[in-house]
């Protein structure tokens, strides 16, 4: 079963299970370009929640936004990442309400879209956009980084008990269509705002998220080295205490991330060691990214950093 | 009295420059002393906050006819969405302490009795959340409708195109009512769309719409009314165009709406000195006191 099958079912069981949600999109009535909204659509009693919509971000997300005003938990479902920085205006609107009407309006509004490389079509289709998102205050960003938890954290995505901030879902388009030999199970829901350490190990530290999760965890079974490997998972906000903690354990880090480096989460995440870690550090923060430019087609492995590439950064760390 | 350059073109119309009602059958029903008392009180908060140096203001004296109206028209299951130049007047209605309180605190707002959201800091945003509130009330089937005010230089921008087609495409209950300037300032009459107006303009994208005179308050009462029951009857949509007069521009006394309004309660013997006495005394005892209240509560919060 693909990872954009069993997010297919798990929509459909979020309507099921809240009469008043609601999915948006341009071509949700006919599936939607991933197929996330076809079970919806298929069943008769929940595709009345399916509100096709024109192509338009901008005004797509506000009236998301609106809806989840008026009482209706809004999911939308993006054909890319980037059209979310063609509705950065009303992103950061639906971002700012919470706060701007002292808590009177929650945004229990969800935003999924794919990211990065993985279709091959190169350009904005392999781009990766988190940097930009994360940095909209008020605004939620949680990434899928292993396929099993792609439907928890969709359910953590939609999960305004505690939090009333939008929240932007993003899955990398290398997991969203990865087969699974196994169905995928229902993994327990972790919220956003939490990293998870997915691999224990003293030597060094390697914090990852999105598709390079996977890589890294495979190169430090290669390397045979002592290393933990944390998901990140949580863009906006991020889980600094479990970061730095970790962190300080090893005192040697390799950050991997798709996209390029300038201005990214790397860079954020390189400061907040800098900045709570120095102390502890044996060695440089090393950071293994895409290309800083735009990939063609058939050249979107650029996007993302290699597992040998990984590989080789732990272990000049390692050996620093 | 021969009509000036501030005079509309191809306006709906029912009072006159005098006040005089063309037809009087549009006065049944309607409480005249009361319209105007919510009128004057919305001038006298333009007038209050224009003493106060409050950032980024900008009066809406000659605009009050929508603006006003809005509030007015709106039952209790409706919500509205305001820009910013509008959001005390549409509050004016009954809630000077909110006013005084989002004032006050520079910009959070509490929550209100009065269905009146925040005016949206992106320029034309409130129109598309407006959309999306209106599809709510839609889906949730109590007749709710959802008013979301703007003035025309708005309307050349890609968020309200977007949100008409979004709006027609939907088919939710939502009223756009835009106050367009005849001869706004720095800018071609009807933001320099080629003559075409906003409510043609609003037809053409299948949008039901009508455009009245906005220093007539009861040709605005009218089409507003009219939008309002088509989007509560589930028949779509609607746009009510009220071209205003901005006041500060020395323009005839007749395009100030609530002139033309009193000219109406005089022509009808409802109007005398000592009732606009008592109205503008009153009003402007409750405005003191809730800025008053707004002030100690926001220093005591501090403290």
């Amino acid at each position: 079963m693909m990872v954009a099958e069993a997010l297919a079912e798990r929509l459909a069981e979020l309507l099921r299970s809240d009469p008043r949600r609601v999915v948006l999109g341009e071509d949700v009535r006919d599936g939607g370009m991933l197929g996330l909204s076809r079970r919806i659509v298929a069943d008769a009693a929940l595709c009345d929640r399916a509100l096709a919509t024109p192509l338009v971000p901008a005004s797509l997300i506000a009236h998301a936004a609106g809806l989840a005003i008026g009482g209706h938990p809004a999911i939308v479902l993006l054909h890319s990442s980037s059209a979310l920085l063609e509705g950065m205006a009303a992103l950061r609107e639906a971002a700012r309400i919470p706060w701007q009407s002292a808590g009177a309006h929650a945004m229990p509004l969800t935003i999924v879209a794919p990211t990065g490389p993985g279709f091959g079509l190169g350009s904005e289709q392999a781009a990766v956009h988190e940097a930009a998102l994360a940095s909209v205050p008020g605004l939620r960003v949680a990434v899928v980084s292993l396929p099993e938890q792609a439907v928890s954290m969709l359910d953590a995505a939609v999960d305004f008990t505690h939090d009333s901030e939008p929240v932007v879902l993003l899955l990398p388009r290398s997991i969203v269509l990865a087969e699974r030999d196994e169905p995928l199970r229902h993994e327990p829901v972790t919220p956003v705002g939490v990293a998870q350490v997915v691999r224990d190990g003293s030597r060094v530290t390697v914090l990852a998220w999105g598709d390079t999760v996977l890589p890294a965890l495979a190169a430090v079974r290669e390397l045979g080295v002592d290393a933990s490997v944390v998901d990140v998972r949580s863009l906006a906000p991020i889980d600094v205490d479990t970061i730095v903690n970790v962190a300080r354990t090893s005192g040697r880090i390799v950050i991997a991330h798709s996209g390029g480096p300038r201005h990214g989460i790397g860079a954020e995440l390189a400061a907040l060691l800098a900045d709570q870690v120095i102390l502890h550090l044996d060695g440089p923060i090393v950071r293994i990214t895409g290309a800083e430019r735009p990939c063609a087609p058939g050249t979107e492995s650029l996007a993302t950093p290699s597992q040998q590439q990984i590989a080789d950064a732990i272990e000049r760390v390692a050996t620093y | 009295m021969e009509a000036s350059p501030w005079d509309p073109e191809g306006v709906e119309v029912v009072l006159g420059p005098n006040g005089t009602p063309t037809d009087e059958a549009c006065l049944a029903g309607l409480d005249l002393k009361a319209l105007y008392k919510h009128l004057v009180a919305a001038r006298c908060l333009d007038l209050r906050l224009g003493k106060m140096n409050v950032p980024a203001w900008a009066s809406s004296a000659g605009e009050e006819a929508p603006i006003v109206l809005a509030g007015v028209l709106a039952e209790p299951s409706d919500w509205i969405y305001p820009g910013w130049r509008d959001s005390p007047g549409v509050v004016a209605v009954s809630a000077f302490e909110d006013v005084a309180t989002m004032l006050v605190q520079s910009g959070q707002r509490p929550s209100s009795a009065l269905r009146v959201m925040l005016p949206s800091d992106t320029l034309g945003m409130h129109l598309a959340l407006a959309a999306g509130h209106a599809h709510a009330q839609k889906l949730d089937g109590r007749r709710g409708v959802t008013i979301a005010l703007f003035g025309e230089g708005l309307t050349t921008t890609g968020i309200f195109h977007e949100t008409v087609a979004t709006a027609v495409q939907c088919d939710v209950p939502l009223v756009l009512v835009c106050k367009s300037q005849l001869w706004p300032d720095a800018a071609p009459a009807e933001a320099g769309l080629l003559g075409d107006t906003v409510s043609e303009r609003a037809r053409a994208c299948g949008l039901w719409s009508r455009r009245v005179d906005g220093a007539d308050v009861i040709a605005v009462y009218m089409a507003l009314a009219s939008a309002l029951e088509r989007a509560r009857d589930g028949r779509g949509p609607g746009l009510v165009e009220a071209v205003v007069t901005q006041l500060h521009r020395d323009v005839p006394a007749h395009r100030d709406p609530i002139e033309r309004m009193r000219r109406l309660l005089d022509h009808k013997g409802l109007w005398t000195q000592t009732f606009q006495d008592v109205v503008e005394a009153d009003i402007r005892a409750r405005l003191e006191k809730a800025f008053t209240r707004a002030v100690n509560a926001h220093e005591e919060a501090r403290a």
